[in-house]
């Protein structure tokens, strides 16, 4: 197989291969950015306990977690505009990621919640800090620590999961590969340089998923 | 400074307090023990609103906890609680674990906060652990911050839910020796536990709790060698053999 492979076309092509990469790279970290705010948001919403709040952040996670990614975007993509809403495909896609990998995040962020012992929560109660406060000293410092390595795993979903958008002509990583089989028609030598692409950035976050573990169990210890 | 006045609370169709009538005056130290389930967690725990009652009143320090108009934030920095599981906050060194509630309640600045703590670490005998996290500390050593942390809103009252239950033996009498210290200072204190020693030395008051009742109270002296009640007598009989 090697041996019909051309390598030089890749070559040729690595500059917009790079552009990709960049693409892709902005694209998730814009996407991680929203998804995390809107998780955050949602995951307080939830388990606030009052109804008016947690009844439409179960019912954004449950719609989010029950739909295909690409269907999501096509509605978005399509079904904004014709509501009067018009956004640039970047912005379209980005805003779905967003969305999409939100919904779990907020429920990553939840196990993380309420893995943090009730009476911590009490202590703060008793010590007269508010809700919010006790939120933010006590409870998400702890909730986002134990969280970080399952929200790096939902990020390096995030990440392969931006391909989806070079189906909204969204230029990043998997759509530099289209143009090169568009062009030239070699598919598979495309692909796979995309693909190994998409293994140095796995590797990137899996590493610093593995460091943020040992710094957490130097830090308990 | 604490009074209750026929108090009622029920979890779910349990009668966990009744009909409680209970008054720990300023600097007196009131010690409550009873069989577990009893309700004497429970009522201790009435005290700052980490449970609500259902009927009756509870006044502490002119505050009543029933009516609208009290702040309950004010009045439980009136208080300091002291939990059996000690509840530190682990991702915090032991002087970021009494300093919060300064910093962030009081709205104190990181110095005096800081100061207030070092002092109050000084007071529990380990200011050499101020920046050790709570996993690095022995169980005594953990439940001496969390009492210094109890301290930290300068409570009139401190409340102690069996703060020597979690502890191994050897460990218990580092905590009861800053309890009696704070006892002979002069605090308010309401304590659960079944330390006799302890009891003997510093209570003012006795109350023995059964099945959400209090069935006995008296000074500590005559509540040990001449309890008046058969299950009293009962249940020191049972704590005491050993």
């Amino acid at each position: 197989m090697l041996s019909t492979f051309n390598f030089r076309v890749i070559w040729d092509y690595m500059g917009l291969f790079l552009q990709g990469l960049w693409a892709t790279a902005w694209i998730s970290a814009i996407g991680l950015t929203g998804a995390l705010s809107v998780g955050i948001i949602a995951c307080m919403m939830r388990i606030s306990g009052k109804k008016f709040l947690s009844a439409p952040a179960i019912a954004y996670i449950e719609l989010i977690r029950s739909t295909p990614l690409l269907v999501q975007l096509y509605f978005f993509y399509f079904g904004l505009p014709s509501l009067g809403i018009r956004f640039t495909e970047y912005q379209t896609g980005i805003f779905a990621l967003s969305l999409n990998s939100g919904a779990y995040m907020a429920e990553i962020l939840r196990a993380g919640v309420q893995s943090i012992p009730g009476g911590q929560v009490e202590a703060g109660i008793a010590f007269g800090l508010n809700y919010l406060q006790r939120l933010r000293y006590i409870i998400l410092p702890q909730a986002i620590g134990v969280t970080i390595p399952p929200m790096l795993g939902q990020t390096i979903v995030l990440v392969k999961d931006s391909a989806l958008l070079s189906l909204i002509s969204v230029f990043e990583l998997t759509r530099a590969s289209q143009i090169l089989t568009s062009e030239r028609f070699m598919p598979a030598e495309g692909f796979l340089t995309v693909a190994v692409f998409y293994l140095l950035l796995y590797y990137i976050l899996k590493s610093l998923s593995g460091w943020w573990q040992r710094r957490l169990i130097h830090r308990q210890a | 400074m604490i009074r209750f006045e026929k108090v009622n609370k029920w979890f779910g169709k349990h009668h966990v307090l009744q009909d409680i009538d209970f008054h720990v005056a300023a600097g007196d130290v009131a010690v409550i023990c009873g069989p577990s389930g009893s309700g004497k967690s429970t009522l201790i725990r009435c005290i700052n609103r980490l449970e609500p009652i259902q009927s009756g009143d509870i006044v502490v320090d002119g505050m009543s906890l029933t009516d609208k108009k009290t702040n309950i934030t004010r009045l439980r920095a009136e208080v300091g609680f002291v939990f059996q599981q000690f509840n530190l906050y682990p991702h915090m060194t032991a002087l970021e674990n009494v300093t919060l509630a300064p910093l962030k309640v009081r709205k104190m600045n990181q110095n005096e906060a800081d100061e207030l703590g070092r002092e109050l670490l000084e007071k529990v005998g380990i200011q050499e652990k101020a920046s050790a996290y709570p996993a690095q500390l022995s169980g005594g050593q953990q439940q001496r911050v969390a009492i210094a942390r109890g301290l930290a809103m300068r409570p009139k009252i401190m409340l102690f839910d069996e703060p020597t239950s979690a502890l191994d033996p050897e460990m218990i009498n580092e905590v009861l020796d800053v309890m009696r210290k704070l006892a002979f200072e002069g605090m308010t204190m309401a304590v659960v536990t079944h330390e006799m020693g302890f009891a003997r030395e510093v209570a003012n008051n006795m109350v023995f709790m059964d099945e959400g009742k209090i069935i006995e109270t008296g000074d500590p002296e005559r509540f040990y060698t001449h309890p008046e009640n058969e299950r009293t007598r009962l249940f020191l009989s049972k704590i005491l053999s050993h």
